[in-house]
């Protein structure tokens, strides 16, 4: 194959031919810089296929890079100071051909340094921020690049479920559910991002003394020992706002729902005692303490299916329970009832309770480096580790959290908050502003001005014995976030409860206070340990056991007449019967084999 | 228990020795990877390894898609490089493709004349005139010779079969066991040789003067059954599962290997594991229905009148009663209206 001309392609199409490819990109990349081309063209070179690719079309991601010029920044000292008195703005660079945006196929063209540095000859463009490279998410973090890779996203999952100051109006929302922190702060180190941002006035967790320490085995695995004073302080206090609604649906035939405190004869009426919280409209009041079963909305709805015309005439008005109740273990005070109409002109209730969650054992708590623990011990000031100064740790995190997962950030955080505290400064935590040495060097530095160690580490003393503990231990303070996972809303037991109408099984889940599943894998467990007794007593004792009458004759099912007192088949309508203890899902079993023309019969031998 | 060897009173009676070896295979399987990178060495064969193989095993496929066979040599030679070089070639299939330099096709004329590779021949130690001699097997085929060149000439009644023809020729067998079309030497610790093939036939080895007929290793358990019994093919899935599974790293007692072996083969041929084999073949209706095709087996249970005893786990559960399993096996001796005429002593 000769010399091939260079195809040009426009958004994907090729549009002709050119001689010299990589001048002819050249030549785009010029005009664009001094402003003859949008800056929204990208153009592309692929040496491999000599071809030109240049786009213009809507969609592409593109980022921002300063232009490098035979090793030279074309962003000077001199347009930095400018920028800085805001002379000129962004805009302003961009116009000049001093900083240019690139999609994903010019960048391949591209060889960009990470900073100043870095630059050689053979550099084509230069990164505004090293930090960059982490992307927005990432930057709200501190100490990002000290951090293994894989924590970052763990971290910013926490981030999402970490409660605080969610919205300033939140007294005028009524979210399904709401967490706010009582006490939120804003943390000692933080970054460019998280300024930017305006983060420091939505903060979502609190600054907590953090010992890195064992207590008694408390803390093995990612539990934490956290410290009752802190907690009797309002460490980690916030409020659990659900919001629980309901309309007058109106229905085919003139009929419609109508909030009210239903009368005993509704059908489902749920006793006196679960109404007597509503006012006479049937909603509730304001600030009143609800738990568990109170009826929050009274409401009745039509029956469900159409009365049968009765021999006199004329239907009585039923009418059927629809109230809404607080959730199965929940308990608070009603925070606030909102009455207003939805768009199909029918009345709609709000009504949002409100309960304290004060931290307690099984709680989440998570700092901003991936490392989560869930509270196991909750324990006594006078029992916690203490300094020569008396300073009392809040939170107690096992030091096998620390080496396996790499989060040297998290332990930076912990010697600049420390810092921050003591000086009563703020920190700048963003991605490869400062060397880590000399960093570290810093914070250490004003540590040994306050008369501290200029690792963090201290001398401490077990608050049970008095005793000097053995080793110093690395204390300091880290932000930490409480996150929305709590024992409180997810606790639940189950000894006797609702089932299933059609399998007669119990129910599964939470809000329907069901049972935990006793599967395949589980029943495989006990036929390999051969636990009969056992096994049938989760199969069939506590699930569905059922009595069923087995007629003697022909081996189909029959029912017992309590009116005649005696069974009864209803094959041969015979009265020689047999009560037989089976689990109901074979009994419907039988029923759906018999539904599709198979009838069973069953055979009945004494034992 | 008179008369049983040690090891079945190893198990308690009313063990669920099946379930046990289900989930003692079942749960290190879960940690095997489904697509396991064999190393690309230079003398060794491709083989299929890890939760592949076990798979291949357990559905009883007609075929292994690797198959290859462990030849072990007669002790009279199997210390002396060039006489088990001398079998290897014995094996080795080579086929006239593979000797060939090139080659054209007259389909009018029906001739074919034939190339054949100076190298090659020497290398496999075969003369012109040997191919030629062979070639001569082929039905209707004339063959005449003249240095490295062949001419074969074809009798066929349309020029279809006479395509089909060339194509026999050019894959016909010079020498060797057909089916294996590789084989490697390979050495023991204690320096005896042997040869490892690529491809199963297991008849066609044992002829073979210097292999030790006692000591032919093939992986095709079909093979295995078929040649030399259904005891041995047992054996040979016990111990693939078995081995499979140690290479991975994962060790199994040997009895639950054993057992799945049993079940696949107790009935005197080779069953799979499965819809279409032992599960699919259970007694009880519900048992099956539990299993796979639920509607299949109500339709074929109604159709046909089955009767279930509800003698098994599974129907049991279902059903509610306790199983016979375990503590469940145990039944009282006496009747209970036998015990009304027992009368406590005074």
């Amino acid at each position: 194959m000769g010399e091939r001309k260079c195809y040009v392609y426009l958004d994907g199409r090729a549009i002709g031919f050119v001689e010299d490819g990589k001048k002819f990109a050249e030549e785009i990349r010029k005009n664009r810089r001094v402003g003859a081309i949008s800056g929204e063209v990208n153009v592309a070179y692929r040496k491999g296929l000599n071809e030109i690719r240049i786009n213009a079309d809507r969609g592409r991601a593109r980022r921002p890079y300063i232009i490098v010029e035979n090793g030279a920044s074309r962003y000077t000292e001199d347009l930095k100071e400018k920028l800085k008195s805001k002379e000129i703005d962004f805009n302003y660079l961009l116009r000049r051909g001093v900083i240019e945006y690139l999609d994903a196929e010019e960048e391949e063209n591209a060889i960009v340094a990470i900073n100043k540095d870095s630059i050689t000859k053979a550099t084509t463009h230069l990164e505004i921020d090293p930090a960059i490279l982490f992307g927005l998410t990432f930057n709200v973090s501190v100490y990002p690049e000290h951090n293994s890779v894989g924590r970052h996203a763990i971290s910013a999952n926490f981030i999402k479920q970490s409660q605080g100051l969610y919205a300033i109006n939140f007294n005028a929302r009524y979210d399904a559910r709401a967490f706010v922190l009582y006490y939120p702060q804003a943390p000692i180190a933080d970054s460019v991002a998280y300024r930017k941002l305006n983060l420091s006035k939505h903060s979502s967790g609190q600054n907590f003394i953090v010992a890195v320490s064992t207590y008694y085995g408390y803390n093995m695995k990612d539990a934490l020992v956290i410290n009752k004073s802190a907690v009797d302080r309002g460490l980690g206090r916030s409020a659990f706002f659900r919001t629980y609604s309901d309309e007058e649906r109106r229905y085919p035939g003139g009929q419609q729902d109508r909030f009210k405190v239903p009368a005993a004869t509704t059908e489902g009426y749920l006793g006196e005692h679960a109404y007597s919280k509503l006012s006479d409209d049937g909603i509730i009041e304001q600030e009143t303490p609800v738990a568990e079963g109170d009826v929050l909305i009274g409401k009745v709805s039509p029956p469900r299916f159409l009365e049968e015309q009765t021999s006199f005439g004329v239907v009585e008005e039923r009418s059927r329970d629809n109230s809404v109740t607080l959730r199965a273990g929940e308990e608070g005070v009603i925070d606030n009832v909102m009455l207003t109409e939805t768009t199909g002109a029918t009345k709609l209730v709000k009504t949002r309770v409100r309960s304290v969650k004060v931290p307690e054992v099984g709680d989440k708590f998570a700092s901003r480096h991936g490392q989560k623990g869930v509270v196991a011990l909750i324990v006594n000031q006078a029992d916690m580790p203490f300094t020569k100064d008396g300073i009392i740790p809040d939170l107690l995190l096992n030091p096998h959290s620390l080496p396996g997962r790499m989060t040297f950030g998290h332990m930076i955080e912990t010697i600049a908050g420390k810092a921050g505290a003591l000086s009563g400064t703020h920190f700048d935590g963003t991605a490869f502003s400062v060397n880590g040495k000399e960093r570290v060097d810093m914070y250490g530095s004003i540590l040994e001005k306050y008369g501290y160690d200029k690792f963090g580490d201290e001398v401490l003393y077990d608050g049970r014995t008095g005793k000097q503990f053995n080793a110093k231990i690395f204390t300091g303070v880290v932000y930490f976030n409480r996150l929305w996972h709590m024992v409180s809303l997810k606790l639940q037991v189950r000894s006797r409860g609702p089932v299933q109408i059609l399998t007669h099984q119990p129910t599964e889940g939470k809000p329907r206070r069901g049972g935990l599943k006793f599967g395949e894998m589980e029943r495989d467990a006990l036929v390999g340990h051969g636990a009969s007794l056992l096994l049938k007593d989760r199969m069939l004792e506590q699930s569905d056991k059922a009595d069923i009458w087995i007629c003697k004759d022909c081996g189909d099912v029959g029912y017992f007449d309590f009116v005649k007192n005696v069974p009864v088949c209803s094959n041969d309508g015979g009265n020689n019967l047999e009560k037989v203890e089976i689990s109901y899902a074979f009994k419907l079993l039988l029923d759906e084999v018999k539904s599709m023309h198979i009838l069973p019969r069953i055979k009945l031998k004494s034992e | 228990m008179a008369g049983k060897d040690k090891v079945s009173l190893n198990v308690a009676p009313g063990e669920a020795v099946g379930v046990v070896a289900a989930q003692s295979i079942g749960e290190p399987g879960t940690q095997m990877i489904l697509r396991s990178f064999h190393a690309a060495g230079i003398s060794s064969l491709i083989t299929t390894k890890g939760l592949p193989r076990i798979i291949e095993i357990v559905d009883a496929r007609k075929r292994p898609k690797f198959p290859m066979m462990y030849v072990t040599l007669q002790s009279s030679i199997a210390k002396k490089y060039e006489n088990v070089r001398a079998v290897w070639r014995e094996i080795e299939e080579v086929k006239v493709s593979s000797v060939l330099k090139s080659f054209s096709e007259d389909l009018r004329a029906q001739t074919m004349t034939l190339e054949l590779d100076k190298e090659k021949l020497t290398s496999y130690e075969i003369t012109p005139r040997f191919v030629a001699s062979r070639l001569e097997k082929i039905p209707g085929a004339s063959v005449s010779q003249d240095e490295n060149a062949i001419k074969v000439k074809i009798k066929r009644e349309d020029m279809k079969s006479t395509r089909t023809a060339f194509v026999d020729v050019r894959d016909a067998s010079i020498k060797g066991v057909p089916g294996i079309p590789k084989a490697l030497v390979q050495q023991e610790a204690d320096g005896r040789f042997y040869i490892t093939t690529a491809g199963s036939n297991i008849a066609g080895v044992m002829e073979i003067e210097g292999v030790d007929k006692t000591h032919v290793y093939s992986n095709d358990i079909f093979e295995v059954m078929r040649v030399y019994g259904i005891e041995a093919a047992r054996n040979l899935i016990a111990h693939e599962l078995y081995d499979t599974m140690s290479d991975e790293g994962f060790t199994v007692s040997f009895r639950h290997p054993s057992l799945v072996a049993d079940t696949m083969t107790h009935v005197g041929t080779i069953k799979s594991i499965g819809r279409h084999g032992v599960a699919g073949e259970k007694e009880s209706v519900f048992a099956r229905a539990a299993y796979e095709e639920t509607v299949k087996h109500f339709t074929n249970a109604g159709v046909f009148g089955e009767k279930d005893m509800l003698r098994g786990v599974a129907e049991n559960i279902l059903i509610g009663k306790q199983i016979s399993v375990g503590t469940g096996m145990v039944k009282l001796a006496i009747k209970k209206d036998d015990l009304k005429n027992v009368k406590a002593k005074e």
